[in-house]
């Protein structure tokens, strides 16, 4: 085959214009820096029950912005500003009907916190469509009226979540039924991409009139929208009790102005038509450990302050970094989100070993075969100066190795539809070694607690 | 039919005449009513005298929206069920309407236990008065149909609140509302001028609360109080030029951009004031004499008894009027909101208007702060968090499109009074905090449906 042709099948394999892969390079660079921040501030995070409890607090957040990109797709600036009091709101009156004896079962629950979630949002599709009032009027009007009234069903925080739910708080281990509740609405939402309704949906988004033009029933789509997200609100208020397993008029609020952040930071755009929910998902995990990584740290009285001017300072940069997105697209032709995930995570991984890993030990504990893996990192004897010095620079140069070598491969096999093998070996090492330092730190910090 | 035309007709003698009468009898009534009460004589007078102005002006204005109208045609002879159906066709929506409207007042009155009795019969019949002439005359108002309903609905409530609520519209009632509309009306200047480019600033609130924690420290530096005000202001202009640059390129994100930058100031604002302090958020320290005569409820102004924030208001809000309708500044403004296409083809740049409605606004919202710092003697960051949503609310409450182009400063005056009136009335009827705040969300709904509907997708295209 000549080149042009090869040239050809490469174009072919691209979508032209789609410039969804180049928008993750901001999230999955700010994951990867905010994680070893965090890994290396408190190597608590990598552990089983550090990714437990993390999962447990993320995943109302997670689902509260999959909740927000349904509608702002939708187009006409639809960013639902009452999608935290309505969290709220489901979440208070879910408390309030269980203590009136509503039934716990668990199927009545989730009937219960869909249908209030789709029901409040197909009202306010109603309003925006036959009303014809500015949705960011609606949205405002919603969450005025869901904020005091969150209030008056439940004057303040208290009550038991249902029975069910007690031991989802926990955030002991890796798989909890939130995790699966985050990974199936995930899935969802990537089956849901395939759907002609979607293709409608982002028609419709970017630009209206095209839509109406070309027949698209825009009522339709725009109350089908809502209903999605209606759907997502309800996960994302189970979620919500589940973690707090109790009801709390006030708290539900703060999920606005954090999904919106991890929308944006996520690369969408509000005024509609482009999201993605790899975006999202990485955006709002990114919220998670901004505030995480600045809890390490101890500013005293100051600690609120601080986080809040690092949320702006953060909002505002990653909105500017978009500008610079066109640019960086014009020097990178190629680049594939995956093997740029792939690098990341392997530089990542260096570091919450390094973080985690109880060098003191590693003689007695390491069998032959980690021994052997782990080699140059316990080449010199662990508690002398020297030695912890030596092994950090030949840690630096495995690293310093690998990512060129991974960045060459992102580039050259970008265009291609399938991934190199290398990349499979990678992924499943990786996997490997994640277990082993999560059995191994999960220990290790357990006896670190029990000392203090 | 516009303004301009209007002006040109001569009003008949009887017309002039009546208006005279009309605007003479309600001026008299003003003066007996203040010296009953026993207000200061020179108020008496200033009052009877505005009222007198004011009520001569708007019969002039309502009696020229029809003198130029034609007679519409009579219908000839048709058969009576015809003319019920046509009845029915055209009035189906008011009689829908009213019917809804007598319904849950019956439900009311059957249900609440004292609820049926004369003050709220006539108050109810005051709001429905009010509704039938705000729909019978809206249609005749192009231009200025968001004003009308905004000081009908304006005029209702003020009615039904004096009619409920003890003391609604006694002198010190009256002047406590001016004064926190004064301060709402103040931050809603910028607000206003950036919504008429089409953008929000959403770091009004937390602009607010940085000048007031701000204020409060430099004060307790020892800073000169007449120079900590100007740092203060200036401070503001700066961040609202912050806000500006930052958004320019990112203007249909600019409601997130300015959301970061408020709450990076509002961080920045409390590390740099309590860096050493264990009082977290909140200040205390001398205000000085003049600033609190400026903002509290018991100052004064040239030896009236109303403090200096409500005459800033008025001031201000006449500049502002007058210069978005007269000046240069002021139509460019609407012609970028409008079309920027077309703005820029006529040479208006957009980058420095843009610029300058940020910069407006953060000095406005910095004032703001400073003022409320008199108001409530003590710094608190907290103080400016209801202004994020009342701002946005009194400019939309208004008239004024969020979509940028229509509206301007004097909706916006009558948005925030309907606001103020509201929250008072709900306060005098013995509503707490969260159900004021359930009532206020649904009914900014309706206030803006009335006349804030965006047209039809088919007629867009």
């Amino acid at each position: 085959m000549t080149d042009l042709a090869f040239e050809a099948a490469d174009a072919e394999q691209k979508r032209p214009g789609d410039t969804s892969g180049i928008g993750l390079l901001i999230p999955i660079s700010l994951l990867f820096a905010l994680l070893m921040l965090a890994a290396l501030r408190s190597p608590f995070l990598i552990s089983a029950s550090g990714f437990g409890s993390a999962m447990i607090v993320v995943a109302p957040l997670i689902l509260a912005t999959y909740a927000l990109m349904a509608t702002v797709i939708a187009g006409r600036g639809t960013v639902d500003l009452a999608i935290g009091p309505l969290i709220g709101f489901i979440n208070v009156s879910l408390i309030q009907l269980t203590s009136l004896g509503m039934s716990q079962s668990p199927f009545v629950v989730f009937a219960f916190c869909l249908l209030a979630g789709v029901a409040y949002q197909v009202i306010m599709s109603l309003i925006i469509i036959f009303v014809r009032v500015q949705p960011i009027i609606v949205s405002l009007s919603g969450y005025l009226a869901l904020t005091g009234i969150n209030i008056v069903i439940l004057p303040r925080p208290g009550g038991m979540a249902p029975q069910f739910m007690a031991s989802w708080g926990f955030g002991t281990s890796i798989f909890s039924p939130i995790l699966l509740i985050v990974v199936l609405a995930t899935a969802g939402w990537l089956l849901f991409k395939r759907t002609a309704f979607y293709t409608h949906l982002r028609l419709m988004g970017s630009d209206e009139r095209a839509a109406y033009t070309s027949g698209i029933p825009i009522t339709k789509v725009r109350i089908g929208a809502h209903v999605i997200s209606g759907i997502f609100a309800g996960l994302a208020a189970i979620c919500f009790t589940a973690l707090i397993s109790s009801g709390d008029p006030t708290q539900g609020t703060n999920y606005t102005l954090s999904a919106v952040t991890a929308l944006v930071l996520g690369g969408a755009s509000l005024a509609g038509g482009r999201a993605s929910v790899m975006g999202s998902l990485l955006g709002a995990v990114n919220i998670y450990l901004i505030s995480y990584s600045l809890s390490t740290f101890n500013f005293g009285t100051l600690q609120s302050y601080v986080t809040q001017l690092s949320y702006g300072a953060i909002l505002v940069a990653s909105l500017l970094l978009t500008l610079a997105l066109p640019h960086i697209q014009r020097r990178i032709h190629n680049f594939s989100p995956p093997l740029f995930f792939v690098a990341l995570s392997v530089l990542g991984l260096g570091v919450a070993l390094h973080a985690v890993f109880d060098y003191g030990d590693l003689p007695e504990a390491a069998t032959a075969a980690d021994a052997m893996l782990f080699a140059p990192l316990a080449f010199g004897e662990a508690a002398s100066a020297t030695g912890g010095l030596l092994t950090y620079w030949l840690a630096v140069a495995f690293i310093a190795i690998t990512i060129p070598v991974l960045l060459r491969m992102l580039v050259s096999g970008a265009g291609r539809s399938n991934l190199h093998v290398a990349v499979y070996v990678i992924l499943a090492a990786m996997i490997l070694l994640l277990t082993f330092a999560l059995s191994n730190a999960g220990s290790g910090v357990l006896s670190f607690m029990e000392v203090n | 039919m516009s303004m301009q035309d209007a002006n040109a007709v001569r009003m008949s003698l009887i017309l002039r005449l009546i208006g005279l009468v009309l605007s003479a009898g309600i001026a008299t009534a003003t003066v007996v009513l203040g010296v009953q009460q026993g207000m200061a004589l020179q108020l008496v007078i200033l009052t009877g005298l505005a009222t007198l102005a004011v009520a001569a002006w708007v019969w002039r204005f309502l009696a020229l929206q029809f003198i130029p109208r034609e007679n519409l045609s009579l219908n000839e002879d048709v058969p009576l069920a015809e003319e019920l159906r046509s009845g029915w066709k055209n009035h189906r929506y008011a009689i829908i309407g009213l019917g809804i409207l007598a319904t849950l007042f019956a439900i009311l009155s059957v249900t609440v236990n004292g609820f049926f009795n004369i003050y709220t019969i006539i108050s109810a019949a005051i709001l429905l008065a009010i509704l039938v002439l705000t729909f019978k005359f809206s249609r005749y108002m192009a231009q200025y149909r968001s004003s009308f309903i905004g000081l009908m609905v304006l005029a209702g409530l003020f009615s039904v609140g004096s009619m409920t609520v003890e003391g609604f519209a006694s002198g010190g009632n009256v002047k406590s509302m001016l004064v926190f509309a004064a301060f709402l009306g103040l931050a809603c200047v910028g607000q206003t001028l950036v919504a008429l480019l089409g953008g929000l600033d959403l770091s009004v609130p937390f602009v607010i609360g940085s000048a007031n924690v701000g204020l409060a420290y430099l004060l307790s530096l020892g800073v000169p109080s007449y120079l900590a005000f100007a740092i203060i202001l200036i401070a503001g202009g700066l961040v609202g030029l912050l806000n500006g640059v930052l958004s320019f390129k990112l203007q249909g994100q600019a409601l997130i951009v300015t959301l970061g930058v408020g709450f990076a100031i509002a961080g920045i604002t409390q590390i740099a004031t309590i860096l050493g302090s264990q009082y977290a958020g909140s200040l205390f320290g001398a205000v000085p004499e003049w600033l609190s005569n400026m903002a509290a409820m018991n100052g004064t102004t040239l030896g009236m008894k109303f403090p200096a924030v409500i005459l800033i208001w008025i001031i201000v809000s006449i500049i502002v009027i007058l210069a978005l309708r007269y000046s240069v500044y002021g139509r460019y403004l609407y012609a970028l909101g409008v079309n920027r296409t077309s703005a820029s083809r006529v040479d208006i740049s957009e980058r420095r208007y843009w610029y300058g409605v940020h910069v407006i606004s953060g000095a406005f919202a910095a004032f703001t702060g400073a003022l409320l710092l008199g108001w409530s003697g003590g710094g608190f960051i907290g103080i400016g968090d209801p202004y994020l949503f009342m701002t946005i609310a009194a400019v939309v409450v208004g008239g004024t499109s969020l979509l940028g182009g229509v509206g301007g400063y004097g909706f916006t005056v009558i948005g925030v009074l309907v606001l103020q009136v509201l929250t008072s009335f709900l306060v005098g009827i013995g509503l707490s905090f969260e159900w004021q705040q359930f009532i206020f969300g649904l009914l900014i709904l309706p206030m803006v449906a009335l006349y804030a509907r965006s047209p039809h997708i088919r007629t867009q295209i």
